[in-house]
């Protein structure tokens, strides 16, 4: 019984914390309980202009991947601090070759550009076609009004997009084609 | 060659079962020190397949991005000969039967077996890597990450196949598992690719959870995951209320079965097969499959032979329904990459009918039959990527009518393998299933013998439709009257009139077109007999060398006894 006293004190104070936030907020909260704020998302008092967009740019799964990486070291570095000195020499190497392992992955994820979030960071895409960052290159790519689709490779309309992006603020070749650029 | 080792106490080293203590557990602690003895050697495959994939990343990361072509394939292709050849040197150190262990801290079997899987997922993973490289650059999808998940997966592999618990298992098949849903929904612009990588994730993963929920049962029932802990127990001991470890079994053959489309647990298999990439496809057949038995071999064999009469009937039903449903379905399918779906359910079925027999001869016939499966299917796929033409725009079986006109040698090659999964005589198929059955009637199981020799006969019929198409004109023919297509069955059509020697080309034709659409549906018909274009097509030469080597082995291994006589002396570490 001894042993599961701590237990039993951990699981009254946790229950004595909920209840009491809840009674608290109850007592010293704002009257009119259910106000449109307090119904929003968040309960923020910041209502959305509009509904959230659907798609999220892929980059953020790619940052939440690098959590992940560092998360899965730590996770296998704690049972490392508590047993170091029984495991010696051959726990040390171990690690280290685990945590180059997982340096490798970051370094892949950095190099796919998981921490660039400028403009133009497709430019040199691997799959992409070479990229010249030119007004004429640009409107050549994408395609005239009344011609047909000058290359039907998947590459090229990348490359075109990524020429947009890139050329955007300083090129800016939407003065020279404004429609063409809408329809890459 | 114990590495580490020096600091570890008096009878702390485990390194050779045969003088290895009773107590075989994980670690092993000594005062002060805690030291796991590894013995690099016994691992090396798995090192040498991981190690290629974080190079391949470090390169991927390091080097200019722009297109390397052949590159990735070519390093994964070496890793993956690197493999083999470990896999060999392994097994001729293992002649010595004092290298036979139980390694890194008991949980690593060193053993003949390990080694044969290590050479079969050498060669899958070259060959992998080799029909790969000319399909994805033609789908624009090169990059490493393709091969990257090829070698994680065949490390995966090899892991599963030299567990020696149920833990590491689990670790393989994940490795693994990961891996081939990520390959499945390689091609992003595809949708059917996503659709069946989200499938096989879903029920994969699903699958995951009833194995381990197996592995959690057994190891309720008996107090170890390790096999050789759980064999000890059960030799040991009489389970009188055995509830708790039939249902552990019964998960650990159900989350197994699915890895390997066993019947009842096959319906990923089309779908999955369909969607993903080809070349993968006929990777993933070849190493999911083999894998998965290399691992339920060793559950079974090593871990639960005192429950033989238990499990016995259950891998019976699994095998009889893996050959009767998957011959069947084969016979109904439009899709080609469907159909070789199918046959490669009913081809597990006769890895299952080897496994149930329990013997020797059994588990040499089920390793025997995967080795020579993987140059088949893997074969037959790299052939059907490259008839479905850029985008994987046509995978039904019209796809490759008159291949034997456009591509005589790669006909010839593609009729091979197709005779081969057929089990015809002079090829590998042939001799494997004739170990299978030869291996149940040992046991006198006649009635199995009798079933499984019933669907190969079934599944025949389905190769050589798709065999007769490829000999089928390119041109179409027209329909002549008075005979409707696709009814009739195989009957020899009688010539209405005598018109004369042209028309009588034409004739061969349509007799022909009749009896390779025999007993298809109308619409399956009209899918079949819809020519493709009769441009010759472009055979890439890895692709070319891929498929030579997979028809020279086929028949190498069907008319010769080397790799009959490697499959021969597999042993078991140890077992009833």
């Amino acid at each position: 019984m001894d042993q599961y006293l701590p237990l039993l004190l951990i699981f009254a104070l946790g229950l004595v914390f909920a209840v009491g936030s809840f009674a608290a907020s109850r007592m010293l909260g704002p009257r009119p309980r259910l106000n449109p704020a307090k119904l929003g998302p968040f309960e923020s008092g910041i209502a959305p202009r509009r509904e959230p967009p659907a798609r999220f740019p892929v980059r953020f799964y790619l940052v939440a991947m690098i959590f992940i990486i560092f998360d899965i070291e730590i996770v296998f570095l704690y049972p490392l601090a508590v047993m170091f000195n029984q495991l010696g020499l051959f726990g040390l190497v171990e690690m280290a070759s685990f945590a180059l392992v997982v340096f490798v992955a970051f370094a892949y994820l950095v190099s796919e550009g998981a921490l660039d979030w400028g403009p133009g960071k497709r430019a040199g895409s691997r799959s992409g076609a070479p990229v010249t960052r030119s007004v004429s290159a640009t409107v050549r790519r994408v395609s005239r009004p009344g011609a047909p689709t000058p290359q039907a490779s998947p590459w090229a309309a990348r490359g075109g997009e990524a020429a947009a992006a890139a050329g955007g603020p300083a090129a800016s070749p939407a003065s020279a084609a404004p429609k063409a650029r809408v329809v890459g | 060659m114990t590495i580490f080792a020096g600091t570890a106490g008096p009878g702390c080293t485990i390194s050779n079962l045969v003088t290895s203590e009773a107590k075989v557990s994980g670690l092993c602690t000594a005062k002060g020190s805690l030291s796991i003895p590894v013995e690099y050697r016994s691992i090396a495959p798995v090192l040498i397949l991981g190690v290629a994939a974080l190079v391949l990343l470090v390169l991927s990361a390091t080097l200019p991005k722009r297109r390397y072509p052949g590159l990735w394939a070519g390093l994964t292709a070496l890793a993956g000969i690197a493999t083999t050849v470990d896999g060999i040197v392994q097994w001729a150190n293992l002649d010595n039967p004092a290298n036979t262990a139980l390694t890194v801290g008991g949980q690593v079997l060193y053993d003949h077996f390990s080694a044969f899987f290590a050479i079969l997922f050498g060669c899958a993973t070259t060959l992998g890597a080799a029909i790969s490289d000319s399909y994805l650059s033609r789908e624009a999808l090169d990059g490493p990450e393709p091969y990257v998940l090829m070698l994680a997966c065949s490390a995966g592999a090899v892991l599963m196949a030299e567990a020696a618990g149920l833990i590491t298992l689990f670790l393989g098949l994940e490795v693994l598992s990961i891996s081939l849903y990520t390959m499945t929904a390689y091609h992003r612009r595809r949708a059917a690719s996503g659709e069946a990588g989200l499938k096989y994730f879903i029920l994969g993963s699903f699958s995951s959870a009833v194995f381990i929920y197996g592995a959690a049962l057994v190891y309720g029932a008996t107090g170890s995951t390790q096999y050789f802990e759980i064999f000890q127990f059960l030799t040991g001991t009489v389970v009188v209320h055995d509830g708790v470890l039939l249902a552990g079994m019964a998960l650990l053959v159900a989350g197994l079965g699915f890895k390997v489309a066993a019947v009842p647990f096959h319906f990923w298999a089309p779908d999955v097969y369909q969607g993903a990439p080809t070349p993968f496809v006929g990777y993933m057949a070849a190493v999911a499959k083999a894998a998965g038995f290399a691992g339920l071999l060793r559950a079974l064999m090593l871990a639960l032979p005192t429950q033989v009469s238990s499990w016995r009937p259950a891998i019976w039903v699994l095998a009889v329904a893996s050959v009767l449903v998957g011959s069947v379905m084969a016979l109904v399918q439009a899709d080609l990459k469907r159909l070789l779906a199918y046959s490669s359910i009913s081809q597990a079925g006769y890895v299952l009918i080897g496994l149930q027999a329990g013997t020797q001869a059994g588990w040499s016939a089920a390793s025997f039959y995967l080795f020579t499966y993987l140059f088949m299917v893997v074969g037959t796929f790299a052939v059907v990527g490259l008839t479905q033409g850029r985008g994987e725009v046509r995978n039904d079986l019209g796809s490759i009518r008159g291949l034997g006109q456009r591509n005589p040698w790669l006909a010839g090659g593609m009729l091979v393998l197709l005779l081969a999964q057929a089990g015809v005589p002079l090829t590998s198929g042939f001799l494997g299933k004739w170990l299978v059955i030869s291996a149940v009637i040992g046991k006198g199981q006649y009635e199995l013998a009798l079933i499984g020799m019933v669907g190969a006969a079934i599944a025949a019929f389905a190769y050589l439709r798709v065999a007769l198409l490829m000999y089928v004109p390119a041109a179409p023919t027209p329909a002549r009257p008075g005979q409707p297509r696709g009814e009739g069955g195989g009957e020899p059509a009688v010539a209405p009139t005598g018109p004369g020697a042209p028309s009588g080309l034409a004739e061969v034709a349509g007799d022909l077109e009749a009896l390779a659409t025999a007993g298809l549906g109308a619409t399956a018909t009209a899918v079949a007999l819809r020519a493709p274009s009769t441009a010759r097509l472009r055979v890439p030469r890895a692709t070319a060398a891929a498929i030579a080597v997979c028809v020279a082995f086929t028949v190498f291994a069907g008319v010769s006894t080397p790799v009959l006589s490697l499959a021969h002396s597999i042993g078991l570490t140890w077992s009833l």
